[in-house]
């Protein structure tokens, strides 16, 4: 005799077994009750054919034309709204509540940073100073700020030395040029922002360019500058613009007590004489003048014998502006980036060409880990560390004669400018950086001599980041 | 929506993509004559200016694209078949026309090859 039931189907009774007085099952649901996988990812009810959509796949196979139905993958969700992606990728995080207040850290003063005897603490930047730096982009997503209570930074030796020059060309209305070059995350771009921080705590004019490649790589609007030729320079106007943004953003309260010296007739609304720099600024609407506005400003800046403050020029990811950029004449050539306006106005600050009036600073950023190579900059560079140690053992580097790919005019950039090595840093900063991060609930073990040389050594020997990178984001969530 | 070349096109497009949307109209045409009107490699169409628009339309309309281009095309492929030659055969059955082999893998040429060649 043969079962009403299949073997494979004994695990549910049919109907005619539940006449049979067989317990029959409670109505089974649409997705396995012990299943912990979501609704939405479950595979779809049968039956309803209303949804079905066209996911069919045509190929050719023996001549013939087949389509293949693709496996229905289920409701993607929503996908993100235009410039979401890109808004959670540059959010910079200051704070982090759950972590603990550190007592000793002091705020930020004007004359912290230049103090010697400060040399290996730790100082917090002060909540005005946030905002500007936030303005200028000078937070990088990278960096862990969004660790601790407050944003605070470790002065270093290289910090106060900087500083330090900064402090003592403006004395004598000099203008330092110094490029910050070093190994990859030793804090190169943190130097930046010390040197911002102390430039505005001391009512400095900040320029900042927070990423040079944002003018080469071809991302933003360009155009010839009028009446320009051999050769002819290229304005970036959408970029000129925000950059005018984040200056008057940065600067608002000095900008407001300064004034024109000369008239400015040219710009799409008429600034007169005796008009303050803020509503200069504020004549920069739309892109469209943008880049004469920025010109105005800046000679306005440069103005002899207006008591101007000093000024702060500074640049991340300087290799990026070294090389040919993405650009292109209408004649199809490759466009140097030294030809484009704003990058010219920086390159002419840093050879020295420009000379700010009450003195201040141009200060470069290199960058090791998105940079493109430049051989002539960086033999420019070691040229220049070399003549500085001016030892009698180690001699100028010179060219490759053999070497086809140098650039006169990056060199002739950098022929004048001071380099300044941001590397390891010693067990002395190390200890007090750590017990920094101890007191603020992120290291959990006691700071002693033996931990500190554990990880001072897991960071290749005090690379700031990496120390960072041995002891903190380890326990990342 | 931007109307170029009488196609609509939406803002977010590239301008780089928009060209070579067009028959004939390769990737080194493109970025010439992105350089020629100063519109940057990275440029959505939504972002150029009307008159940007219309001198990329004129500059557009004095070239050989499109149906121009195609009929170019179709003309030196009638040419071959109308002399009889063995290539214009081929393509008239649809076949490879440079010898390759027609035991397996020769849907390229099946969908491809023909004497209004379309593609």
């Amino acid at each position: 005799m043969s079962a009403t039931n299949c073997l494979r189907c004994l695990g549910r009774p049919s109907v005619a077994g539940a006449s049979r007085g067989v317990v029959v099952p409670v109505f089974a649901p649409r997705t396995a009750p012990f299943s912990t996988t979501a609704i939405q990812n479950a595979l779809p009810a049968k039956g309803k054919s209303g949804e079905h959509q066209d996911r069919s796949v045509r190929v050719y196979r023996a001549g013939r034309k087949m389509t293949f139905k693709k496996k229905h993958t289920g409701d993607r969700g929503k996908p993100p709204a235009p410039g979401e992606r890109k808004a959670f990728r540059k959010k910079i995080v200051l704070s982090n509540d759950n972590a603990l207040p550190v007592p000793w850290v002091t705020e930020m003063e004007a004359s912290s940073l230049s103090n010697e005897n400060k040399v290996g603490t730790i100082v917090s930047l002060p909540p005005a100073v946030q905002d500007q730096l936030r303005a200028t982009e000078a937070f990088q997503p990278t960096q862990t700020w969004g660790l601790f209570r407050k944003p605070s930074t470790l002065i270093r030796k290289e910090t106060v030395e900087l500083v330090g020059k900064m402090e003592k060309a403006t004395a004598n209305k000099q203008t330092a040029r110094v490029v910050l070059t070093g190994e990859k995350i030793s804090g190169k771009s943190t130097m930046l922002i010390q040197a911002q921080s102390y430039a505005y705590l001391n009512n400095w004019i900040v320029i900042h360019f927070p990423d040079a490649q944002e003018l080469t790589n071809g991302s933003t609007e360009y155009a010839p500058v009028p009446n320009t030729e051999n050769p002819t320079l290229y304005m970036q106007q959408n970029y000129c613009l925000k950059l005018l943004q984040s200056i008057k953003k940065a600067n608002e309260k000095i900008l407001a007590k300064l004034l024109t010296v000369s008239n400015h007739s040219e710009l799409p609304q008429n600034i007169p004489v005796n008009q303050t720099l803020l509503s200069l600024i504020n004549a920069a609407k739309e892109a469209e003048g943008a880049w004469s506005v920025f010109q105005a400003l800046w000679s306005e800046l440069n103005a002899h014998g207006a008591n101007r403050p000093p000024i702060l020029l500074s640049m991340d990811n300087l290799p990026h502006i070294m090389k040919i950029s993405e650009y292109r004449s209408a004649s199809f050539d490759k466009i140097h980036s030294h030809d484009l306006s704003l990058v010219k106005l920086f390159t002419e600050a840093l050879s020295g060409n420009t000379r700010f009036p009450s003195g201040g600073a141009v200060i470069a950023a290199t960058n090791r880990n998105n940079g493109p190579r430049i051989p002539s900059m960086e033999l420019a560079l070691k040229q220049r560390l070399a003549e500085q140690r001016a030892s009698q053992e180690e001699t100028v580097p010179v060219r490759d004669p053999y070497f086809k790919g140098y650039d006169d005019r990056v060199e002739k950039v950098l022929k004048s400018v001071e380099v300044m090595e941001v590397n390891r840093i010693g067990k002395r900063e190390a200890r007090s950086l750590m017990e920094y991060w101890a007191a603020s609930g992120l290291l959990r073990t006691t700071v002693d001599e033996q931990t500190v040389s554990e990880k001072w050594t897991l960071g290749g020997g005090g690379v700031l980041g990496e120390m960072e990178r041995a002891a903190l984001l380890t326990m990342k969530i | 929506m931007v109307s170029l070349f009488g196609v609509n096109f939406h803002e977010a497009k590239l301008v780089q993509k928009a060209l070579q949307h067009f028959y004939a109209l390769g990737p080194q045409t493109a970025t010439r004559i992105m350089a020629k009107h100063y519109i940057h490699p990275r440029a959505k169409i939504g972002t150029l200016s009307p008159k940007t628009v219309i001198a990329l339309t004129a500059e557009l309309s004095g070239m050989v694209i499109e149906s121009d281009a195609r009929n170019i095309i179709q003309d030196n492929i009638k040419r071959l078949r109308d002399m009889g030659t063995y290539r214009g055969r081929r393509h008239a059955m649809n076949l490879p026309v440079r010898g390759q082999r027609t035991r397996n893998q020769n849907m390229t040429a099946i969908k491809l090859n023909r004497v209004e060649r379309q593609g």
